[in-house]
């Protein structure tokens, strides 16, 4: 029954990141372009945007941010992996256990933080300090997204390895291949 | 005392295999809530409006998606590809053409992630299919993208200038010779190496020696057009046209337009290329972020004050003063990024250095051949990491470790003959600049 | 000691306004007999100069000294008193402004509604513009490309300028290259410390915003802590500093111009009184748009309006 429940979470939360990462990759070429435009508009048209600087900046900190979770379902986040790859399957999701938890404890951190920005921004109007001046609000959503996303992808991975080390079993009878292709 | 927490800390999460940003970051947190409270948690805006709001940073996602865009589509190999056609019989010649070619690139960007990650981008896969070693061809892309900083325009010697009211036009070119010297260095390591371990670097038997002449025209071709493209980014810089940050999106669109050109433009080389980069930023950003909190806590304790203490008054002979300071900052490099370390170390160790009767311009190139060794020494480095995110899956952290060593030593060795040979530092900026 | 206080400046270390600072936290240190022990954050030491607003505001650091144009965003009036573009240059005018006409009181309102203690502002010298061409006359901003934010971009986009956006490590390059054709430093010294006369020589004679008002501010939760005997200890060394500014500001100001003639700066011709009228007008629109920004600023330009009458 708990395995059940297990799974549901954990085939969920990684539909959901994965959605939103591949959402994300999107806006890579949009960064490039309002950059290019930018630079277009003020060689060519001698007209310098005012929004490009803080739109770049922006979608930058889309991509980064929701981005991680993704990155963290692909295992493409670097670790010092030398003493990791020479320990047991057991011990490494020992180690996993702790190493999560420790994650999901600085995103929680994350979203506290952010949900203050988040009300700070709204009851002060925060904007950005350029003439364009976009509101703040929406970032603080975004952050507390982006660190919801990444606790949730932490969860699932700890709830995998928590059902293996005590019922040893795996939770997914083929554990799900991370290099799925896009 | 506080110091030696965090260290042990960060060296256990780093064993368990934390991954690195979220590690630092839970770290700090973490220390930070038993030290300090809750009130240590409003470090983050501030942090995150120094990372994410970092339009210097920009530089990292437009050339990595630059080089994404070459690398899929071909063109990058291209370049290889006819360098291999030209040059194939010496032995090693591709690392050469990397190392060429990372130079470029260094010339390109001021700052040290964009330089290594656009470098591994385009030059790793060449090297790994042509069966170099795998530790070789790390190690190659390492040192040449860590000349990003070296070569002008380098984002590190402007903030150098500025906190030491030094000229920058000075500093750009004092640079040059040394980072001539260090090219020349590179590029003779790689064939002394490849002739004592020829299986390092297979000879260019490859479909190169195979082609008909319209193949190798067309090679000749493309490869020239892509290092075309690469003087059209360089050249967007010198002549105004954007801003070493900006001319990363001239790279991608000259990548976009010589792919549709050359007919190897698709729709799904795009997306792949975009969610590759996606991917990279996320890992790029993620670490620099909670590195970034990690040193901003750090430095909140006051580890500068304790930098600044250390070096005073350790009664030393003036060339000792000069090697401990080198030490402090390659040091510092296990905590703090490039540009932490210039703020916090231009000001504190110039005007000891100048007072004992050396060049301002001198120290400061010192400075930046020792970040470039500091932020890639293991166990910790920035570089490190970057370089791991751009490997192909199945590259471990020693790999990674293994593969920098003999550059880093060639780099202190630069270093060190900079250091006493002043020459090789002021001589042009003299001859040019009077 | 009793008070531990953390203070952020917008200075590095070893630098001459870095030292006043210093001499700031030093004297509260002395004043309040060890009472209060006040560590300093330099530049980018732990928080952002970005984020010195909001760190005080969250009592990360306890006391701050911010660059307002930096939180345009967070607290518009703060734009608004450091002086819009066009703003006087004379400090007993501006003394009389925040001391007897209410400026003082009215921002002393705006920092307490963010949970901020407004304490003794200071003066700093005023912003001017570097140009790779001279600026003969106010025809020739026409077109420019100058490196400019928020308030100080409007202001020169009603010459016919075009304000670029650019980040600090990026303006020599910029400047060297040609990608803009000048750029504003927050002060003289800031351009002689850039180095911008090495790849711009002509600084433009009117200032952009004639001296700028800048705000020392405390955390109201660790003011509050503070006994009235150490607030009016800190008051004082506020006021100390404020004078401190104010001369060492302007014998640096000169020093700055003169290090930078050695390098070759030269000051743009004298421009003629219709080039001096346009630069007023030029500054006049700002008003009305700035009122809009919020009741405190709206507050702020009434008694500057008053004030021209
Ligand atoms: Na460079
Ligand atoms: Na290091």
């Amino acid at each position: 029954m708990l395995a059940i429940l297990f799974r549901a979470y954990c085939l969920s939360v990684q539909f959901i990141v994965r959605f939103v990462g591949r959402s994300v990759s999107y806006l890579v070429p949009l960064l490039a372009f309002v950059v290019a435009f930018e630079v277009f508009s003020r060689y060519v048209l001698n007209r310098p945007t005012i929004w490009a600087y803080d739109l770049s900046l922006f979608i930058f900190a889309y991509i980064a941010a929701l981005g991680g979770a993704f990155a963290q379902q692909k295992q493409a986040h670097i670790n010092v992996d030398i003493l990791y790859l020479k320990v047991s399957a057991r011990t490494r999701r020992l180690f996993n256990l702790l190493t999560y938890a420790l994650a999901i404890y600085f995103m929680l951190v994350l979203i506290d933080i952010s949900v203050d920005k988040l009300l700070e921004a709204l009851k002060y109007n925060y904007r950005r300090q350029s003439e364009w001046a976009p509101h703040m609000h929406h970032f603080w959503i975004m952050m507390i997204s982006a660190g919801g996303l990444m606790a949730a992808q932490l969860l699932a991975q700890w709830l995998e390895d928590i059902y293996a080390l005590i019922s040893g079993r795996e939770l997914f009878a083929e554990r799900e291949s991370n290099n799925d292709e896009y | 005392m506080l110091t030696a927490v965090l260290l042990v800390c960060l060296l256990v999460a780093f064993a368990f295999g934390a991954p690195v940003g979220l590690g630092l970051g839970g770290i700090a947190m973490a220390v930070g809530y038993l030290t300090w409270g809750e009130g240590i948690f409003n470090i983050i805006p501030s942090t995150i409006d120094s990372t994410y709001f970092s339009f210097i940073l920009l530089a990292i996602p437009l050339y990595i998606y630059m080089g994404q865009l070459l690398t899929r589509s071909g063109i990058g190999d291209a370049m290889f590809n006819a360098s291999q056609l030209i040059i194939g019989r010496v032995r090693g010649s591709l690392a050469i053409s990397v190392i060429g070619v990372c130079s470029m690139i260094g010339a390109m960007v001021g700052i040290i992630g964009a330089g290594i990650m656009t470098s591994g981008s385009i030059a790793l896969k060449p090297m790994l299919e042509r069966g170099y070693d795998r530790r070789l061809a790390l190690g190659v892309i390492m040192a040449g993208g860590g000349l990003g900083i070296l070569i002008p325009p380098s984002v590190p010697m402007i903030m150098f200038a500025s906190a030491t009211q030094n000229s920058v036009g000075r500093m750009f070119i004092a640079a040059l010779v040394p980072a001539a010297i260090s090219i020349v260095c590179l590029a003779l390591y790689v064939i002394i190496s490849c002739r004592l371990n020829p299986e390092r670097a297979p000879l260019g038997t490859g479909d190169e020696m195979k082609m008909t002449p319209k193949q190798k025209v067309l090679t000749l071709r493309d490869g020239l057009f892509s290092v075309l493209l690469i003087f059209a980014v360089l050249g967007s810089i010198i002549s105004g046209i954007a801003t070493p940050t900006e001319s990363g999106a001239i790279g991608v669109i000259g990548a976009i337009i010589l792919a549709i050109l050359f007919k190897r433009f698709k729709l799904s080389m795009f997306r792949h290329a975009g969610f590759e980069t996606a991917i990279l930023i996320s890992v790029a950003m993620w670490i620099i972020f909670g590195a970034t909190l990690f040193s901003n806590f750090h430095l909140l304790m006051g580890v500068q004050d304790m930098v600044a203490s250390f070096t005073q008054d350790l009664g030393l002979p003036p060339l000792g003063v000069i090697i401990m300071m080198q030490l402090i900052m390659i040091l510092l490099g296990f905590i703090i990024d490039e540009f932490i370390i210039v703020l916090m170390c231009a000001p504190l160790f110039t005007p000891i250095a100048v007072s004992l009767g050396y060049d301002p311009i001198w120290f400061g190139i010192l400075m930046i051949l020792n970040i470039e060794i500091a932020v890639q020494t293991p166990p910790y480095g920035f570089a490190l990491f970057y370089l791991k995110g751009i490997a192909p899956p199945g590259v471990t952290m020693s790999d990674i470790y293994r593969s920098v060593l003999p550059f880093i030593g060639i780099k202190l060795a630069v270093l060190i003959l900079c250091m006493l040979v002043p020459e090789l530092v002021l001589w042009l900026p003299n001859k040019i600049m009077g | 000691a009793e008070f531990n206080w953390r203070f952020a400046n917008l200075y590095s270390r070893g630098t001459a306004f870095g030292e006043v600072y210093q001499g700031m936290a030093d004297n509260i240190e002395k004043m309040s007999g060890g009472r209060i022990a006040v560590k300093m954050m330099y530049a980018d030491e732990g928080v952002s100069t970005n984020g010195i607003f909001g760190a005080v505001k969250s009592g990360l650091i306890t006391m701050g000294a911010p660059f307002q144009p930096m939180h345009a965003g967070e607290m518009p009036a703060g734009i608004v008193e450091v002086g819009l573009p066009g703003g006087t240059a004379d400090v007993g005018e501006l003394m009389d402004l925040f001391y007897e006409k209410g400026f003082g009181d009215i921002l002393d309102e705006a920092y307490a509604s963010y949970g901020i203690q407004n304490l003794e502002p200071y003066i700093q010298p005023p912003v001017y513009i570097i140009t790779k061409k001279p600026i003969n006359s106010i025809e020739d901003f026409k077109g420019l490309k100058i490196r400019a934010p928020g308030a100080y971009g409007k202001f020169l986009r009603n010459l016919g300028a075009s304000p670029v956006n650019l980040t600090w490590g990026e303006i020599y390059t910029a400047l060297s290259t040609g990608v803009i054709d000048g750029s504003i430093g927050s002060n003289l010294i800031d351009h002689r410390d850039g180095n911008h006369v090495e790849v711009a020589k002509y600084m433009y004679r009117l200032p952009l915003a004639g001296a700028q008002v800048l705000p020392v501010i405390v955390n109201q939760k660790a003011w509050d802590q503070l006994p009235e005997d150490l607030q009016a200890v800190v008051r004082a060394a506020t006021a100390v500093h404020a004078q401190d500014q104010l001369t060492k500001s302007r014998a640096w100001e000169a020093q700055a111009v003169s290090d930078m003639q050695a390098k070759g700066m030269e000051w743009s011709p004298e421009p003629s009184a219709a080039d001096r009228e346009a630069w007023k007008t030029a500054g006049a629109g700002l008003w009305d748009e700035y009122s809009k920004e919020g009741p405190f600023s709206a507050r702020l330009i009434d008694v500057l309006k008053q004030d021209a009458n």
